[in-house]
């Protein structure tokens, strides 16, 4: 008898329905109340707290402008659009300084391809390879060439062999002598 | 058109969002207090969370598209911001070492608002063993009558997982309750 009850406890035990009160239902099946009034209370206390949200909300208007009058999603972009921009200017500038430089022009001046390598200078450079190549043809070259003939005479005075004998004559070696 | 329907209608109009409001607190109040409670044990965590629901409902009422019913809606918020609160709770928890952990039973019997016997404490020690979602699926459908339609919107979950979790959940405490 007692084993039937039991059973039949067990069985019925989750089978109370919720009906209209929803705070009995909680009461008798969890034993958890509420303060007497509360939800009466609650209500006033939140609609009191609508209103003052309400109040206190800063119209769009009247809001503290944001940095720059901008919103973030903007100031982004525009902060990424200026360090482009700079990236730009200081790429633009390094590559005008890869001009050719004052040795390079010197060092095409001395190719003999310098019709060519005209080619390949701008305007404003062409003038500084101008005047390289008047330096190197007609001056540097000149120097050599005498520079050689100097070189030829002295070793000539050392050597029995002299490649001397080629350029003068007996007339001459006679007024070395005497 | 559905009482809700209606109710919706007068909630997104500013002449009658006021009115409107106050008829949505009588329909769903209660409801929504109990839904909370559950979750946050205490009558004053239930307390401050019903309120940030309402302002949430209320702040929100004219971005809800009706694509879920206005009951749905809000019980998906309550339970969001029960959820959030217990989150909260538990940082603060963890940040102040030398506070006692009490666990949320014992926090539950203590309280001013639990009045139950010894079958209500092994009740809510059976139901605080389970898994969370087993926990909410049976609290939603036993105590706060929600369909499993409803549910599932509510939980993002396929109607026949829920059947069959509450279902299992009911054998599970009706074996252990009379242990």
């Amino acid at each position: 008898m007692k084993k039937a009850t039991e059973n039949t406890n067990q069985n019925n035990f989750l089978k109370g329905s919720f009906k209209d009160d929803i705070s009995e239902h909680h009461k008798v099946s969890l034993g958890i109340t509420v303060p007497e009034g509360y939800f009466s209370k609650s209500k006033r206390s939140i609609l009191d707290k609508i209103k003052e949200e309400a109040v206190t909300e800063v119209p769009k208007e009247m809001k503290k402008p944001l940095v720059f009058w901008m919103r973030p999603q903007f100031k982004y972009m525009a902060a990424a659009s200026l360090v482009f921009i700079l990236s730009l200017t200081f790429w633009l500038q390094s590559a005008n300084n890869n001009d050719i430089d004052k040795s390079t022009i010197e060092f095409l001046s001395f190719s003999d391809d310098n019709l060519i390598n005209a080619l390949i200078l701008n305007d404003s450079e062409f003038e500084a390879f101008a005047d390289a190549i008047l330096i190197n043809e007609i001056v540097i070259k000149a120097e050599l060439s005498e520079q050689k003939m100097d070189d030829l005479f002295f070793n000539s005075l050392f050597i029995e062999d002299s490649l001397i004998d080629n350029y003068t004559d007996d007339r001459f070696l006679e007024t070395i002598i005497l | 058109m559905s009482k809700d329907a209606e109710l919706v209608k007068k909630l997104k109009d500013p002449t009658q969002k006021e009115k409107a409001f106050s008829e949505l607190l009588d329909v769903y109040q209660e409801r929504l207090y109990w839904h909370i409670r559950k979750i946050v044990t205490t009558h004053e965590n239930a307390d401050d969370v019903l309120q940030n629901t309402f302002v949430r409902i209320y702040k929100n009422i004219l971005k809800f598209e009706e694509k879920s019913s206005l009951h749905t809606w809000m019980y998906r918020i309550a339970y969001n911001e029960s959820i959030r609160f217990l989150e909260k709770n538990n940082k603060k928890r963890h940040r102040n070492i030398d506070e006692v952990p009490t666990s949320n039973l014992q926090v539950l019997f203590e309280d001013a608002y639990f009045d139950g016997d010894e079958v209500h404490k092994k009740l809510h020690k059976i139901i605080a063993g389970l898994k969370e979602k087993q926990k909410r699926v049976f609290q939603m459908k036993y105590f706060d009558d929600i369909s499993f339609r409803q549910m599932s919107e509510i939980l993002e979950t396929s109607e026949n997982t829920l059947k069959s979790t509450y279902y299992s959940v009911v054998k599970i405490i009706e074996k252990k309750i009379f242990l």
